[in-house]
This record gives C-alpha cells, sequence and structure tokens, in this order.
C-alpha cells in the first residue's frame, strides 16, 4: 500500500514540477590569487582556482596549478568547462579537458595576466588583459599577438568581446575604457574620459549597455556602445569600485563592490544603487557572480574573507568558504 | 635532433674557436700564482667556507650540496634532499634553479631515486615565475637547465604544458634578453646588498652547467659584470652607497648583508669570518647560497679583485641603471637611475640621485666606513608610503597594496623605517660632500625625516655654528641640518628627526688622511656654512665645500658645480678609473693599472691585454 502512495506522489511531482529544474545544477568557479600567508618563493598554502560542483555543495576542489598569482578565470560555457583559460603571473593557463591536463599557452612576453576572455561562439579567439596591454589569440592560444593599437595608458585590467558581435571588443585600462571593432587591430577611447577604470561589463542582453567601476571615480554606465556614459551617483556612498555584475536573466538588476564598500545592488539597470551588508563581515569586495539558474543565489569574493554567499538577492550573505583567501574573480555556470 | 641540438651545433663551433683564443691571452696576462696570491686566498677561503657550511643543518640545497662534496654527514644530506624533493609545498622560482643545480652538480653521487624525484618535481610541481628581475633570472636559469638535462620530452612531461624544446627556447629567449639589458642599460635592481646573491647564484649555476658555449660564456661574464659593479662601490666587505633594494637590518649594519660573505669570499674583505660575528647578526645563514660559489669553477678575474680591493687613491665613479618597470603612473617604462660613488680608502660616500627607483626598499644615499664596529653608517631618508607608489611597479589594486606588501616587507608603512624610495628627495652630491633636500607634500602620509646616527660612533658633537661633528676612528663626517630637529634614542642608534616639511641636510665627509685631526676638520669645516633662505620663494641652497667647491641645488631644478650645470644625461653606463663603458654599448672595460679587461656582450667575446704605462 505504501509503495503505491509512494508511487503515486512520484507521478505527481513529475507532473507539477517543471523537468528542467531537476537539471540546474552550477558550477562556481573562484579564483584566488593570494591567502594571507602567502609569501613569493616559500612553500605556501594552497591557491589557484577552486570550484563548487554543485550550488549546495559546501566544498571547495582545487584544480590545476597552484600558486601561481592566478587573478582572472575564463570558463566557456558552450563547453560545459572542458575548455577554461587562467589568467596568471606566469601566464595564461589553458585546459581543453576539464581540468585534467594544463598547459601555459604564452611565454615570456606575457605576464601577470589580469584578465582572460574567450569567445563563446569560437573559442579559438581568446583575449587577455595584462599590466603591458591587450594580447590576443586567434588559434586558441597556439600564438599570442601583442594589440595595443590605439591605446595610450596600456594597463589593462579587463577585457569583453562582444557577445553579439566578436568583432568588437572593449577594455579597461588606466586612461578609460576603449573600444576596438576590428577584433584588436585598432581601439579607441570611448567616451568615458576618466582615468584608473578597473573593470568594464557588457549587459547580457543589449550589448550597448556597458558599465564600468574606477578606482576613484565611481560608476558610469553607456547605453549606447560607449559613446556617452553618465554618472551613476544615486545611493553610492563609495568611489572604488573593482566588479560589477549583471544579473543574467534579469540585467536591470546588478551588483557592485569594491573598496570597503561591501555589496551595492540596482535593481534599475544602474541608475540607483542600494547597500546590501547584512551577514557580510568583509567589505573590501573584488568579485561577485550571480548564479545563472537561480538569480537570487549570489557570490561575492572578498579581500582576505573569502567567498560569501547570499541565496536571497543580496539581502543576507554568510560566509561560503575560502577563509583568508584574496578571491580576485568568481564566475558561476549552467552546468 | 631537433631545433634544440641545432642551435647548440653552430654555437659549439663559434665559441671554441673564441675560448682557444682568449684562454690564451688570458694565461699570458694571468700574474705568478703562489701562496700569497689571490687566486690561492681565494682556494683557501672557498674550503673554509664549504667546510663551515658543510657542519650546518640548514634546510637548503647548498648544505646539501657541502655535506656531499666534503663528504660530511652525507646520510642526513641524503634525508634531507629526499625530504626537499618530497615536499610539494615547496616550489617557485628559488626552486627551480636550486634543485637542478643540486642535480647537476651531484648526479653521479645520487641514487635513482632521489634523481626521479628531481625529475618528478619539474612535472608536477608548480614553479611560479614571479614578479620581479631576480624571480625571473632563477626560475628560467631552472628552466633552462632542466630542458638541457631532459631534451626532446613532450608537452605532458613538465609542469607548464611545454616541450622540452619550447622550454629550452623560451629560456634561452629570456636569458639572453636579461643579459643584454643588464650590459647595455643596467639591472632594474641593482646594486643590492640582499639582492646580489639571488643574481648571482643562478648565474653561476647557469655558467656552470650550461652547455652551450655561448650562454656558458655569457653568463661568465655576466657574472664579471656583477662582481665588478659590485667592486667598485665595495670597501671592507661593504656594500657601500645608494641601492636599489634593501632590508632595514642590512642598511644600518651593512656588514649583516648577505653580499658582505660574498666580499669575503670573492674579495677577501673583510678579514673576519662573519657568519660567526654576533655583533652583525648575519642574515646569510640559513640559506648558504655563496657555497655555490665556493663550488663554483668560475674564477673571478684578479682584475675585479685588485679593483675590490685597491683603495690607494680616492676615486669618482658614476653609473646609470634602471628603473624596474613602471606599468602605470610613469611615462616611462625604465627611466635611468644616475648614481655617485666618492670611494677612499677609510670611507664612501654614495648617492642615487633621488625620487622613486624602487618601491619600498631603496635606500638613496649614505656613507659608510671602515670600523671595527657594527653600524657603520650614517644616512637620512623620508619614510614614505603609498598605495599608488606600489601600483606603478605591481598590477595588484593601489588601495590593497599597502597591506599586502607590509605582510612581506613589515616596515613599508612604519614611520620608522630605515628604507624607502621618496618622491620628495633629492640629493646633489660632489665628491665627498653631498646636499640632501626635502620637499614633503601635504598630502604625504608621513611628513619628517629621520637620519641614522650608530651608537658606535666615538663622538658625536653638536657644534654651535650648527654643524653636527661625528668621528669613527680616522673618519669624519660634518652634517649640517638645515631645519629644527631632535634626538631620539634607540637600541643601537640615534634618530636624528626634523619634522619640517620643506627641509634638507648637507653632509661632508673626511678623514685623517686629507683632514689631519678631527679638531682641524672641524675648523676647516666651520668656514663655510649652506647658504638658503627659508624656503619660502625658493628652494635652493648653496653651499662651498672645504675643498672650495661651490655646489648649488634647487629642490626639482638644477645643481650646478663651480657655476656649470651638472647633467645626469652626460652619465655613461660605467665611469670611473676602473670600469668605463657607454649607456648601450654592450662594452665593458674594466682597467687596473696596465691591465685591461673587456667583456663584448655583442660578441660574446672577453677579452684581456696590457696596455703600455704612461
Amino acid at each position: 500500500m505504501k509503495s503505491i502512495f509512494s508511487l503515486l506522489f512520484a507521478g505527481l511531482l513529475i507532473v507539477v514540477v517543471p523537468a528542467e529544474l531537476f537539471s540546474q545544477v552550477s558550477t562556481v568557479y573562484a579564483s584566488v590569487l593570494s591567502t594571507k600567508l602567502f609569501v613569493v618563493g616559500a612553500a605556501n598554502p594552497e591557491t589557484g582556482l577552486y570550484y563548487q560542483r554543485s550550488s549546495e555543495d559546501t566544498v571547495w576542489h582545487h584544480m590545476g596549478a597552484k600558486n601561481i598569482r592566478e587573478f582572472g578565470v575564463a570558463v566557456h560555457t558552450p563547453s560545459r568547462g572542458q575548455l577554461i583559460c587562467l589568467a596568471s603571473g606566469n601566464g595564461v593557463h589553458m585546459t581543453t579537458d576539464g581540468g585534467s591536463t594544463w598547459r601555459i599557452t604564452t611565454g615570456w612576453q606575457i605576464t601577470e595576466v589580469l584578465a582572460v576572455t574567450i569567445d563563446d561562439a569560437n573559442p579559438n579567439f581568446m583575449l587577455c588583459g595584462t599590466p603591458y596591454g591587450v594580447f590576443r589569440t586567434l588559434d586558441r592560444g597556439t600564438t599570442w599577438v601583442e594589440c595595443n593599437n590605439g591605446i595610450a595608458q596600456k594597463f589593462t585590467s579587463s577585457v569583453i568581446i562582444d557577445h553579439s558581435n566578436s568583432s568588437i571588443l572593449y577594455c579597461s585600462t588606466e586612461d578609460g575604457v576603449y573600444r576596438s571593432q576590428n577584433r584588436g587591430d585598432t581601439w579607441k577611447r570611448t567616451g568615458l574620459n576618466v582615468g584608473g577604470v578597473r573593470v568594464v561589463v557588457q549587459s547580457p542582453k543589449d550589448p550597448d549597455v556597458l558599465i564600468a567601476g574606477t578606482d576613484d571615480d565611481g560608476i558610469y554606465v553607456t547605453r549606447n556602445g560607449g559613446r556617452y556614459w553618465e554618472k551613476s551617483e544615486a545611493g553610492l556612498d563609495h568611489l572604488t569600485f573593482f566588479t560589477i555584475t549583471f544579473d543574467p536573466v534579469n540585467p536591470k538588476i546588478l551588483y557592485a563592490g569594491g573598496y570597503m564598500t561591501g555589496v551595492y545592488k540596482s535593481i534599475d539597470g544602474g541608475v540607483s544603487w542600494t547597500r546590501k551588508n547584512v551577514g557580510l563581515s568583509n567589505l573590501n569586495l573584488h568579485s561577485i557572480a550571480v548564479d545563472p539558474t537561480n538569480s537570487n543565489r549570489v557570490f561575492a569574493g572578498t579581500q582576505w574573507g573569502g567567498v560569501f554567499r547570499s541565496d536571497d538577492g543580496g539581502d543576507t550573505w554568510r560566509n561560503a568558504g575560502l577563509s583568508g583567501s584574496q578571491v580576485w574573480q568568481i564566475t558561476v555556470q549552467p552546468f | 635532433m631537433g631545433a634544440l641540438g641545432a642551435l647548440r651545433t653552430s654555437n659549439v663551433i663559434r665559441f671554441s674557436l673564441c675560448a682557444l683564443v682568449l684562454t690564451c691571452v688570458s694565461a699570458r696576462s694571468l700574474p705568478a700564482q703562489g701562496e700569497s696570491s689571490p687566486a690561492a686566498q681565494f682556494e683557501k677561503r672557498r674550503q673554509r667556507l664549504l667546510d663551515v657550511v658543510s657542519q650546518e643543518r640548514d634546510r637548503g640545497f647548498f648544505t646539501v650540496t657541502s655535506k656531499f662534496i666534503t663528504g660530511r654527514d652525507t646520510e642526513w644530506a641524503m634525508a634531507m634532499l629526499d625530504s626537499l624533493t618530497t615536499d610539494e609545498g615547496i616550489g617557485g622560482m628559488f626552486y627551480s634553479y636550486t634543485a637542478i643545480g643540486t642535480y647537476l652538480r651531484l648526479k653521479d653521487q645520487l641514487p635513482d631515486s632521489i634523481k626521479r624525484k628531481i625529475r618528478q618535481a619539474y612535472r608536477t610541481r608548480t614553479m611560479y615565475r614571479g614578479d620581479t628581475e631576480n624571480h625571473w633570472v632563477m626560475y628560467y636559469t631552472g628552466i633552462y637547465l632542466a630542458a638541457q638535462t631532459w631534451p626532446n620530452e613532450d608537452r605532458s612531461q613538465w609542469f607548464n604544458g611545454k616541450s622540452s624544446t619550447e622550454n629550452f627556447k623560451e629560456a634561452e629567449q629570456w636569458l639572453n634578453r636579461w643579459m643584454n639589458i643588464t650590459s647595455t642599460i643596467g639591472q632594474g635592481e641593482f646594486d643590492s646588498p640582499t639582492y646580489f646573491i639571488v643574481f648571482m647564484t643562478p648565474v653561476l649555476t647557469l655558467y656552470e652547467f650550461a652547455k652551450d658555449p655561448a650562454m656558458k660564456r655569457k653568463a661568465q661574464m655576466t657574472a664579471d659584470l656583477l662582481f665588478a659593479d659590485f667592486a667598485v662601490d665595495h670597501l671592507g666587505g661593504n656594500y657601500c652607497g645608494g641601492h636599489s633594494r634593501d632590508y632595514p637590518d642590512d642598511i644600518a649594519n651593512p656588514l649583516s648583508a648577505p653580499a658582505a660573505l660574498w666580499a669575503w669570499l670573492y674579495f677577501g674583505e673583510p678579514k673576519t669570518e662573519l657568519w660567526g660575528e654576533t655583533r652583525y647578526h648575519p642574515r646569510h645563514r640559513g640559506g648558504w647560497e655563496t657555497a655555490s660559489g665556493a663550488t663554483s669553477s668560475y674564477r673571478l678575474p684578479e682584475i675585479i679583485y685588485r679593483i675590490a680591493t685597491d683603495r690607494s687613491r680616492p676615486y669618482i665613479h658614476t653609473e646609470t641603471k634602471r628603473v624596474r618597470n613602471i606599468i602605470r603612473f610613469g611615462p616611462e617604462k625604465n627611466p635611468p637611475a644616475y648614481k655617485y660613488m666618492y670611494m677612499t680608502r677609510s670611507y664612501a660616500l654614495g648617492s642615487l640621485q633621488g625620487g622613486i627607483l624602487q618601491p619600498i626598499q631603496q635606500h638613496t644615499w649614505d656613507v659608510t666606513y671602515i670600523s671595527e664596529k657594527p653600524n657603520n653608517t650614517i644616512f637620512t631618508l623620508h619614510p614614505f608610503y603609498s598605495g599608488k607608489e606600489l601600483a606603478m611597479f605591481f598590477p595588484e589594486e593601489q588601495k590593497f597594496l599597502s597591506d599586502e606588501v607590509n605582510r612581506y616587507h613589515l616596515v613599508y608603512t612604519n614611520p620608522n623605517k630605515w628604507n624607502s624610495s621618496s618622491p620628495y628627495e633629492q640629493t646633489f652630491q660632489h665628491k665627498d660632500a653631498i646636499i640632501v633636500l626635502y620637499n614633503i607634500d601635504k598630502e604625504a602620509r608621513q611628513s619628517h625625516i629621520d637620519g641614522f646616527f650608530p651608537k658606535t660612533l666615538d663622538e658625536r658633537i653638536e657644534h654651535n655654528s650648527g654643524w653636527i661633528f661625528c668621528r669613527a676612528g680616522s673618519v669624519y663626517v660634518a652634517f649640517f641640518p638645515l631645519k629644527p630637529y631632535e634626538w631620539i634614542e634607540e637600541k643601537v642608534n640615534w634618530r636624528w628627526r626634523s619634522s619640517v616639511a620643506k627641509n634638507g641636510v648637507v653632509t661632508e665627509v673626511g678623514s685623517s688622511d686629507e683632514d689631519g685631526s678631527f679638531e682641524e676638520f672641524q675648523h676647516r669645516i666651520v668656514k663655510s656654512k649652506p647658504a638658503f633662505n627659508n624656503f619660502d620663494k625658493t628652494f635652493t641652497v648653496h653651499y662651498k665645500t672645504r675643498r672650495g667647491d661651490e655646489m648649488k641645488f634647487t629642490f626639482g631644478g638644477e645643481r650646478t658645480l663651480n657655476g656649470k650645470k651638472v647633467d645626469f644625461r652626460t652619465y655613461k653606463f660605467f665611469n670611473g678609473p676602473f670600469i668605463q663603458s657607454e649607456r648601450g654599448s654592450g662594452i665593458v672595460k674594466m682597467t687596473y693599472e696596465n691591465r685591461v679587461r673587456e667583456l663584448d656582450f655583442n660578441k660574446v667575446i672577453i677579452k684581456e691585454w696590457q696596455q703600455s704605462k704612461q
């Protein structure tokens, strides 16, 4: 009798719950630059790339080389993480088999790579940003070529391949945001004429909407591909922003963080902001990421405080591990 | 054979010819060898050092190597080597070159199990390349020698996923590039009493084990160059004058610096065995990198030994180095750093031009003198720090950098630190006189300047003329503060402190050789006094030295000597009685009496000859 009820209940579930919910697992990747105990050349605590396979996983697993001063990570979503690139002190590390084997694709010419990105549609095309400017590969890392023509101050902290047109690129530098329309052959500075741009991000829906965070000048928004930028000030009490992220499902929702800021959230596309710091015991942020399978699930990477997590869209936060770590970048992938 | 082999073959033919010719020249020009010859004395010190290190039990490859070479305590050494090759926590650039260096040195004595572990380290262990010049020299030396040792292996056999050929080519390219830069525009981490060891040790390792004759000779020439660069600033074991990077303890007590042990080994000075000298608190215990010199077949050319030790005549020596890579907030990637040195047999006065030439650990000027007592130096500084300074050189966020650097270099934000660059400090030196000016911005976090005066001075007198006179044995220092100051007593020194933002000091140094008694020196000095207004309108100091030279110095403006403008841009790469080189030429000529040794980095040739006496 009991088994009959069980079967009926199971059937009911199958009927009322959308089937795709069962497959909505996600993977969180966290790029740990350093720990409080790090000393160059010494026997150091493990740093580098960490991941959690399931959104409910409480354990972080390490992947790839250790202690490489890893700044950034790019995960190729269509391959479900078979292709991953790491931006590190040693150059660009790459795996094409989901992390079983790794290779440094760059030589001595490229160092202290701060950011790397992969063209989702054509994974042979990648871009990285370094203190010495932008480099690109068109053959999946076999050769990297410097492409800084037109960039005045080369120090580059973030790079974007336009998701709607991969000929269009953006990068954030020490003298503004630059745009290329020819895959990096030449660059022109956009209308943002401020120094110390730490990060620029693109809306997942509207490619002409970009938001930039700066070292000393707050947040700027453009809605026309960089021609004009507006300073976003409503609700912001801070000026230094290292990370900005869109909710991939609803790009009206944004999160931002930086030096002593905690988390700022906008629900109107960056027009106004509200601080969301309940439970966040470390206010120095360098990375925020929203789970594409559940917009309420947000991860924040801190300076020396590890990862914090919110399950209610930033209203409350709790520590999610990697304590003592300097988490430079986080990405959450829908697989 | 592959690219690696092809490359080597052509070089072997070319350089074996050169080596043959040069060996003949060298053999002719060497003086007769005897028990008291520099070479024989070096052999004694070399054996002595190996003997000492082989009795140590520090955890390191150099201790292990010394034990194997002397045959002492080899069981313990084997266990230590096993531990060093098993512990996965150790990696990076230090490991990269020491592990392969030890392997190559001891391979005939090591069991296969240890050899396999060392090989395995290059398969599985992260070798972080680092973010400084010395890191890269160590890293690529290690990669070069490892790829040379295990050629023709595919990508799966290396930690970085590159094949032996790829690793070898990359390391070879970078090492050649570094040696070319070092021999044309200089090191970024130049003249460092601490970091000297992490250039010298990998370079000697490369010299010892590189099979390519071109690379081997270039490493030899680079070793010559680094030793010669040290030699002209050397006095009794002390690495004198301005340094790109140094630690506070070594600045305040120069013979505690690691370079002093290299001076002992190669220059025979100081005479004392520093490792046993508690007064110097030697920091070079533990690492024992100098043992790599004792095990190396590299021999210091006698001409460099003479340059390092002959102080029979005072001399002026100038150099141009370069600032390490400026990655933001600067118009130029590697601006020049200018060095001035006045050397005598009892003291040296040396300086950099001031400003930010290196982050964190710069030492801009000092007078260092021969003494049996420790802390044999006097200098001043502005203890500057800022995230922006760090962000000029490091890619991390400037808002976080000060805290981060404070964790490694514990004193970075400390107002009492003894090492610092400062954008508000500038110098003008002529022979044994120096004017140092400070123009400290209102926004600077620390607005005072400090001076180090050791308690080991024999005398320190505040004269009513405004001069402060110091005596250390036969060396005399006259120090004129331009603004009010106070003294703060500390453990080994008196801290001279002045908290006026527009500030400066004038210093002259003398000795009994040229000034007679201390009283006579004072008498000569007080005849002159620095002339300046209150720095309200102009920031200029005029000073007539006791020798009668007129110095005029405006902060941020001109330096004139006897009415003639001093232009640093005319400085050569090396210019003095012992070393001469045009910047960018790649040719460095060393001269001692009638002997000449020329390093031609363009042709990778060493020439030696004797010139006719004038």
